[in-house]
């Protein structure tokens, strides 16, 4: 067969089918596509102004090697006159962070862009192995998240920087929409397709440049581009909402590969859906942040597993209201035929308790949840609660601190994540 | 009673033996019934008692499945119920449409035995029974449509019959997603088309909350987030026909356990097709993947699943911004100016068509 040509320059032989659409392209025409839908986004967002100082977080992973690589590009091609810099967080997780650090060093250099480095001994007295070993490996998602998400900003305030861009890609964004949906978490589903998120107890924004750019796009991209990267992705296991979201997206893939774009575009128009009093806050990007802080795992690990259990506790929950609400539900007796065509007797009903049917699509006897952003009394960071997430885990792990230094035994559930987590710890030390 | 030996009597009313679980509670056959028939009587609130000038007529589509012939049989008996109260009229008026399966796919049986069945077990109100490809009759616009949706890949032969028109039309759609999700519009239309022509100002779907679980996740993941205000939420169609589903409070195993318990009703129904295990799921339609998650998902987590249709249908529909889709009537905004896998071929002019239409167009099927 001979080799086919390039969809786009029509001269070149095509190497890559895009996973996208399937077009085959020339090496030269995919890094060119792919570097100008990212730009089409920047513009069609009005996503950066000229002179604006820009930090990119960087955790040496391939997204945001990529992000780092695209922008350098595209802000020569197309002089956006931005002020480009690198930003990464040492979670203080040996064998794993050691290594990434050194990618993005390296990478500071390759793009000539400074770097800062923020460790999370010094930002919150902690290191991830520190808290591992306090915790166990369950719900170390948590933490890694949380403390990440926060100390990007506080590294960045530290730069003097007001705008921190972040590798998201479109199956991010598309995960984060399937997730929401299954949660039933409409304040979460209204924001966490936008580009842009702000915040009110910082003039820090966050934005995705590559909101739109598939995950197995970006891997091809660094590979062509021969960019330099570290390929382990967080080791921790996500949730298991979001573990059952990735599931279904790389399924849906497989069907039809516009699928995740589609995803992202259906968040988009849902967003403007939902009933204001829903969406809540008179600023919304800033329910996006706080929304990206609290469920963004943002680990994108390939093999996590989860227990299954924030599904099981949800399951419980439902179950529990739905048991209320049968017993608050006047049932018009005098409606229903028996199966033999009688009118069953009336029982007896509390008139007290009797409740009016139902609104539309309001859920009987359960308000619809609201969000209202404040600052965390400790440290002064965007929270929906007194105390921000990093502040409250923070204080149970301060709270136990004697503790670690006894050899704590490991209750039977946490087996399995240790083993696993192990398991993981090794294989990143064969692949490096 | 003092003596009465019951190995595990109902929750509800104590005095029976409990033949099946609902929702973790033992119930009889009798507290059953009047369980589910509670769910659709407070959803058919609305539709009670009218004054006869403002009568609702009402459309029920039945495709003979479990879902749409409990929900008959359900209306029915409300119906029933109603006219036995000679003194006022009833809140509503019910009429039936079946599209002939037969019509829709070769692997679905013929049904005319079925009909005349149906038809004896509801003797009091009117059944019509038309093809699928009657759309072309009751929808005189939707051929230019399917013309320009589908481009070069399907030129229309007037002198053929309209069987052979859809046929070709459906033939020129390759992969299992957009032919399921082209017919499921098709559908649609066909039998809001129905509903106009027979003054009807109301559709019933049978829709259980299992199957609008996998609706919501189906379209969303097809670029018709938009359409969920009136595809899983009780709304306004753009067609102007209000869409109701009133089954959106039973899982789709409790419609099964029903259906079981009415003869008059299992000498209808078509059973579902059993699961196969042994497809591909890059063969699967989205939609199928969809229905297939929400059943293993909805064995263990049932109130999760529940939970994303009401979670969906708490979306409310907005002013239509820029176009209307030729073919869904959706807004086309979520068309315009896609970014990213556009850049090459996709056209840049205003749309005609939404992002849900068009992924399924022939062209640019992929
Ligand atoms: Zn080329
Ligand atoms: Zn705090
Ligand atoms: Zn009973
Ligand atoms: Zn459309």
């Amino acid at each position: 067969m001979p080799p086919t040509p390039c969809l786009r320059c029509r001269e070149a032989r095509a190497v890559i089918i895009r996973p996208k659409n399937r077009h085959k392209l020339c090496r030269n025409c995919f890094l060119e596509v792919f570097e100008t839908e990212v730009h089409e986004t920047i513009m069609s967002t009005k996503l950066f102004y000229r002179g604006e100082r820009v930090a990119i977080g960087a955790s040496g992973g391939k997204d945001s090697t990529v992000l780092a690589s695209v922008l350098k590009t595209l802000n020569e091609r197309y002089d956006y006159g931005l002020e480009l810099m690198l930003l990464s967080i040492d979670e203080g997780i040996k064998g794993y962070r050691d290594d990434s650090l050194e990618t993005v060093k390296r990478n500071a250099v390759q793009y000539t862009m400074p770097l800062e480095i923020v460790g999370y001994d010094e930002l919150y007295g902690w290191t991830m192995d520190q808290v591992v070993a306090q915790v166990g490996k369950k719900g170390n998602c948590t933490y890694c998240g949380v403390f990440r998400r926060q100390a990007l900003d506080r590294g960045a305030a530290r730069l003097g920087i007001k705008h921190v861009v972040t590798g998201h890609n479109a199956d991010d964004v598309a995960e984060t929409v399937m997730m929401n949906l299954l949660r039933g978490d409409l304040p979460r589903l209204s924001r966490g397709t936008s580009i842009v998120t702000g915040s009110e107890a910082s003039d820090i924004k966050r934005s995705k440049p590559l909101k739109y750019a598939y995950e197995k796009e970006i891997v091809l991209y660094a590979h062509h581009k021969k960019l330099d990267y570290f390929t382990t992705e967080c080791i921790y296991s996500p949730e298991a909402f979001r573990g059952s979201a990735r599931t279904l997206i790389k399924d849906l893939e497989k069907i039809r590969p516009s699928s995740i774009l589609d995803i992202v575009r259906s968040g988009e128009d849902m967003a403007t859906l939902v009933p204001p009093e829903v969406s809540g806050a008179k600023n919304p990007t800033a329910v996006a942040r706080a929304t990206e802080e609290e469920t963004t795992g943002g680990c994108g690990s390939q093999n996590g597993r989860s227990s299954g259990g924030e599904m099981a506790d949800m399951e419980k929950q439902l179950a529990a209201d739905e048991n209320a609400q049968s017993h608050e539900t006047e049932i018009k007796l005098s409606d229903i035929q028996l199966p033999d065509g009688s009118v069953p007797l009336q029982k007896t009903t509390n008139k007290k308790t009797a409740k009016k049917p139902p609104q539309k699509g309001t859920p009987l006897g359960k308000q619809v949840k609201t969000q209202t952003m404040g600052k965390c009394e400790r440290c002064g960071y965007i929270s929906s609660q007194k105390i921000c997430k990093a502040c409250a885990l923070l204080e149970g792990l301060n709270k136990n601190r004697p503790k670690t230094a006894i050899e704590v035994e490991i209750a039977a559930e946490d087996e399995e994540g240790s083993t696993t987590l192990m398991r993981q710890m090794e294989r990143i030390q064969l692949t490096t | 009673m003092p003596g009465k030996e019951l190995s595990s009597p109902c929750v509800d009313c104590h005095d029976v033996e409990s033949i099946l679980t609902v929702r973790s509670r033992r119930l009889c056959r009798n507290c059953f019934v009047r369980y589910a028939g509670g769910k659709i009587v407070r959803r058919m609130e609305k539709f009670r008692r009218q004054p006869k000038s403002s009568q609702y007529k009402l459309l029920l589509p039945l495709s003979y499945g479990v879902s749409s012939s409990v929900l008959l049989h359900m209306v029915y008996a409300q119906l029933e119920r109603q006219r036995a109260n000679t003194y006022s009229p009833t809140g509503f008026d019910l009429q039936v449409l079946v599209v002939e399966p037969s019509t829709i796919s070769a692997f679905s049986p013929a049904c005319e035995e079925r009909f005349e069945t149906v038809q004896k077990a509801f003797p009091a109100i009117s059944f019509t029974q038309v093809s699928f490809h009657s759309i072309f009759e009751f929808d005189p616009n939707v051929l230019e449509t399917l013309q320009e949706f589908a481009g070069s890949s399907f030129v229309d032969d007037p002198s053929l019959p309209a069987l052979d028109r859809l046929e070709k039309f459906r033939r020129s759609i390759t992969t299992s997603t957009s032919r399921t999700d082209v017919d499921n519009i098709l559908l649609i239309r066909l039998v809001v088309a129905f509903a106009k022509a027979s003054g009807c100002q109301t559709i019933l779907w049978g829709d259980s909350d299992s199957r609008l679980a996998a609706k919501a996740l189906a379209n969303v993941a097809k670029g018709r987030g938009s359409s969920l205000t009136w595809q899983v939420s009780d709304g306004i169609s753009p067609w102007g026909i209000e869409f109701e589903y009133p089954m959106r409070d039973l899982f789709k195993t409790e419609l099964d356990n029903y259906a079981n318990l009415f003869p008059e009703v299992k000498s209808f129904v078509i059973p579902d097709a059993p699961i196969s295990e042994n497809i591909l799921t890059k063969n699967l339609s989205i939609d199928e993947l969809m229905m297939r998650y929400v059943q293993t998902q909805g064995e263990k987590y049932p109130g999760v699943m529940a939970n994303v249709a009401r979670t969906a249908s708490k979306l409310q529909a907005s002013e239509l911004r820029s176009g209307q889709c030729k073919l869904c009537g959706a807004s086309t905004a979520s068309a315009e100016g896609l970014t990213g896998g556009t850049t090459i071929s996709e056209e840049r002019e205003i749309p005609r068509f939404c992002l849900g239409c068009a992924r399924s167009r022939p062209m640019l099927d992929n």
